[in-house]
């Protein structure tokens, strides 16, 4: 259990810090936030964060008139038209 | 103009048709990839007028220029990266900056020191409340361009580090420090903004 938080954190960390970073250093930094929860704390309202603009922020599919008047001003044939 | 069929595509094929200044290969690319930049300038100017003009724009310029792709990196990436510059391009234009509050002012308020309290779990339940909505819109329109930018390509369009660095020109160190400071900076906003929706403000 213990280990499968700790990976966790690992990831966690990894996400944030990319993981080309020396593993020294995430093991490092998962240490320190296993000792200190308000860093803890922080990480994880930084993963709801990205997680909430992940929700609304979702691909919007190009409206029909829009799409219609980009062909027009490119003066190209519309694949509905073809 | 003979429509192209979408199966067995190769976009290698049709890029080079394209560059050749056959019409049906480039409304196919129009076609493929007009959705994706659409999204992609919405999210990054945050209004529809604006992103359409980001959009034909776009497309105008990759009808002008497709000659000098030279298939270094994918057509999308090169396709995104001309849509980026645009919309960035147009943001400054609109001087939409100065409503900003730029992230390399050295006394910016965001990293002042941390005193933090837990948020709650599934905050995701409250994205129905359209004062909840609204903090995420703020926090996210005083996001400076180019921090938004790198968010939105690397958070939200799920775009690796390499192209992201590849499209806006940046090496990916520097992808990636910017990528951290967005998130923090939206993080500590939002924790700000969240006031107004009566959830702790964590900081």
């Amino acid at each position: 259990m213990e280990h499968k938080h700790k990976q966790k954190m690992i990831d966690l960390v990894e996400l944030q810090l990319g993981k080309d970073f020396n593993s020294n250093i995430i093991e490092e930094v998962v240490q320190h936030m296993e000792e200190c929860p308000d860093c803890k704390i922080y990480v994880d309202s930084v993963q709801q964060t990205i997680k909430l603009y992940r929700t609304t922020e979702k691909e919007q599919s190009i409206p029909v008139e829009v799409s219609d008047r980009l062909f027009k001003v490119l003066n190209l044939q519309h694949k509905d038209d073809a | 103009m003979k429509p192209i069929k979408s199966q067995s595509i190769n976009e290698t094929e049709i890029v080079e048709k394209a560059q050749a200044g056959d019409k049906s290969a480039i409304a196919y690319l129009v076609n493929t990839y007009s959705s994706r930049i659409y999204s992609l300038a919405l999210r990054i100017m945050r209004h529809e007028e604006d992103a359409e003009d980001v959009l034909q724009e776009t497309f105008i310029l990759m009808i002008r220029k497709i000659s000098t792709f030279s298939g270094k990196s994918s057509f999308y990436t090169w396709l995104y990266r001309v849509a980026t510059n645009v919309a960035l391009g147009k943001l400054r234009e609109k001087k939409y900056s100065d409503k900003t509050i730029s992230i390399d002012e050295p006394d910016f308020q965001s990293f002042k020191g941390y005193q933090l309290s837990e948020w709650p779990d599934h905050l995701e339940e409250k994205l129905d409340d359209e004062a909840f909505q609204n903090c995420l819109t703020m926090a996210m329109e005083e996001l400076s361009d180019n921090y938004r930018a790198v968010f939105v390509l690397r958070d939200l369009e799920n775009i690796s580090t390499r192209e992201t660095s590849a499209i806006l020109n940046l090496t990916e160190a520097n992808v990636k420090v910017r990528l951290m400071r967005a998130r923090l900076f939206l993080r500590d906003q939002l924790a700000n903004h969240l006031k107004c929706v009566g959830l702790p403000d964590g900081a």
